[in-house]
């Protein structure tokens, strides 16, 4: 039964209970039964309780339900038509919910707080438990709940991101007042040259990050002004191939661009594209040992050009994948630490790509090595 | 005692067993959640919680002990109340099994986390899947859903195998993690253990529903080799 029933059976329910205190005489019993076509309003009524984005449960005075409407059907994740006339737990898995129930219908206790229901996913619900007198001296439980599970989960992330950019900023403003303090207590020139060594070290880390975070912004809030031009990404994957040369060669690594011979050029900034190529390389070269070998790739064909970096690094376990372009996720946080990196490289690789409305893709074998892949519309005459 | 009053009884007794299933699913969540974030007052929860579990336990044994006592019930009356019987058992041990977990999560509060978990909140997702769907086969009466859940075991066992033979990695690498290491093989021991109690309900319901009592497919977790790999990583020829 659906809410819309329930209400018009309600509605008839309440008409025959009026009918039942007059005398017997003036109001045969045969009458009663006949079935009442639903009042205007209460088809109303029901219609905006069916419509309402709020979940709800109507629970009679037996502890059966006697409603549900399709906003709560789809939190708790059962069927109306299977629940109805079943007692509340054997269709809504939750003890909590149960026993509020419960007490609302024996003691007509209300509450209204926060519960957590696991079923197929977890959802954090704000729901609350009221007590309806029927006026025949027993009551009938209605539970209202709202969904708050993407609301929480955006308050987490809000929260961890704040959290993240704290640490990051304080361990080197750490680092760097543990140095300049012994600097001032007076230092040999040996520990000296390499205290302020470091210090412009975690300095330009702090200048990285920063930048990061600020591109970032600017890129989350669509702020962003794209300068389109027509970027041939052969060309641009190798200069940016050639920036990295010296680094991968001081690493020991070996570093390639393979790039088609007639060019690949499609419509974007070429500065942002820039940034997602050397960000990209930067990743790979963080996380390649001596040895390995790092391939910037471009391809194209019909139906679009895309640029693959590809190392022969440590790799990255399948359950970390789907999370490496999120902003600060880092798979191995002690690795990373002694490698440098803001944490922030392939979250900006991911926006910039699908603001030249691309996508990127990562696959990778732990041990293997790792494929980050940017894949762009089709390519445009020049 | 009246047969209105017996089938009251009945079913007042049958939503108890889903309202302790309710609570060892949940406790199980949030035994794991609190090993994820070693949090302390989380794991005591837990084992408050464990008393209401021992209760409810208690509740129902005594009201199946009266019906039975009482009302000589018979066919499938009689089967759902052996069933019931057997089924609180297993849910008071995968009520036990929590509170380990919610145990090693205090024992192991003070020390850094050995790794992020990945593959243990995996086995309690699955397991706790494996319980909702075999009281879900219990409390709709529906023996085809029993026959189906015990196959959801080999991916915890596999997952099982996966996070010992990770561990003991991590142990023969540094003896320092011994300590952490066996503490959450232990964990997730207890997780492959709840997926077994989720197979025996499942038994039950079929028991419950068909009158045959039938052995169903369960999937063995091949300890032996997991050990002899592990004598491989401790003493490398």
């Amino acid at each position: 039964m659906t809410i819309g029933a329930f209400l018009a059976a309600a509605g008839l329910a309440a008409l025959v209970a009026a009918r039942r205190r007059t005398p017997a005489k003036q109001e045969p019993a045969a009458v009663v039964e006949l079935p009442q076509p639903p009042s205007e309003s209460s088809r109303r009524m029901a219609a905006l309780l069916e419509a309402l984005p709020a979940g709800v449960i109507i629970v009679a005075p037996d502890g059966r339900i006697a409603a549900v409407n399709a906003s709560a059907a789809s939190m708790f994740g059962i069927a109306p038509e299977r629940a109805i006339g079943r007692a509340l737990i054997e269709s809504v898995r939750s003890y909590e919910l149960d026993r509020r129930v419960t007490a609302a219908l024996a003691s007509g206790i209300e509450e209204s707080s926060e519960l957590t229901f696991i079923a197929a996913t977890e959802r954090r619900l704000h729901v609350a438990t009221r007590a309806v007198n029927r006026g025949d001296g027993r009551r009938e439980a209605l539970v209202v709940a709202v969904d708050r599970t993407r609301v929480i989960e955006l308050e987490t992330m809000r929260r961890d991101f704040v959290s993240n950019v704290s640490h990051e900023l304080r361990s080197p403003l750490t680092a760097i007042k543990i140095m300049t303090e012994t600097l001032q207590d007076g230092a040999d020139p040996a520990a000296s040259k390499e205290f302020l060594e470091n210090i412009a070290r975690e300095t330009d880390r702090m200048i990285a990050l920063v930048e990061d975070l600020l591109d970032l912004a600017r890129l989350e809030s669509g702020r962003l002004d794209l300068r389109f031009d027509s970027v041939d990404l052969s060309a641009l994957v190798r200069d940016a191939v050639r920036s990295q040369t010296i680094r991968a060669s001081k690493l020991g690594i070996r570093l390639d661009a393979v790039t088609p011979s007639d060019g690949a050029a499609i419509a974007g900034d070429r500065d942002m594209l820039t940034q997602v190529v050397v960000n990209l390389l930067d990743n790979a070269l963080r996380n390649t040992p001596s040895g390995g070998a790092i391939t910037a790739r471009v391809s194209s064909n019909g139906s679009g050009v895309a640029v693959d970096v590809e190392d022969t690094g440590i790799g990255i376990a399948s359950d970390a994948l789907p999370h490496v372009f999120e902003r600060f996720y880092v798979v191995d946080r002690s690795r990373a630490k002694s490698k440098g990196g803001t944490g922030l490289g392939l979250a900006i690789v991911k926006h910039i790509v699908e603001a030249h409305g691309g996508s990127v893709d990562a696959q990778s074998e732990l041990g293997r090595g790792s494929l980050f892949r940017c894949s762009f519309g089709p390519a445009v005459r020049r | 005692m009246g047969r209105e009053n017996f089938h009251r009884i009945l079913n007042e007794t049958q939503q108890d067993v889903l309202r302790m299933g309710s609570l060892v699913e949940e406790a199980i969540n949030r035994a794991v959640d609190a090993l994820g974030r070693s949090d302390v007052a989380l794991a005591d929860d837990i084992l408050r919680f464990d008393d209401i579990i021992d209760d409810l336990n208690v509740r129902i044994e005594t009201n199946c002990l009266n019906l039975l006592a009482l009302q000589q019930p018979m066919a499938s009356d009689l089967r759902t109340i052996a069933a019931m019987l057997d089924i609180v058992i297993d849910l008071e041990r995968i009520g036990d099994h929590a509170c380990d977990i919610a145990q090693i999560t205090k024992s192991l509060a003070e020390e850094p986390p050995l790794k992020p978990l990945i593959d243990i909140p995996r086995m309690a997702a699955k397991a706790r899947e494996m319980l909702r769907e075999s009281l879900d086969a219990f409390a709709n009466h529906d023996a085809a859903i029993a026959h189906l859940v015990p196959q959801k075991d080999d991916e915890v066992d596999r997952l099982y195998r996966a996070v010992f033979q990770e561990l003991i990695g991590f142990m023969a690498h540094d003896p320092k993690a011994i300590n952490r290491g066996s503490n959450l093989i232990l964990v997730a021991l207890y997780l492959e253990r709840i997926a077994d109690h989720a197979t025996n309900i499942c038994e039950r319901v079929v028991y419950m529903v068909e009158g045959v009592p039938k052995k169903l497919k369960r999937s063995v977790v091949e300890i032996n080799r997991a050990v002899a790999h592990s004598d491989t990583l401790l003493n490398p020829s």
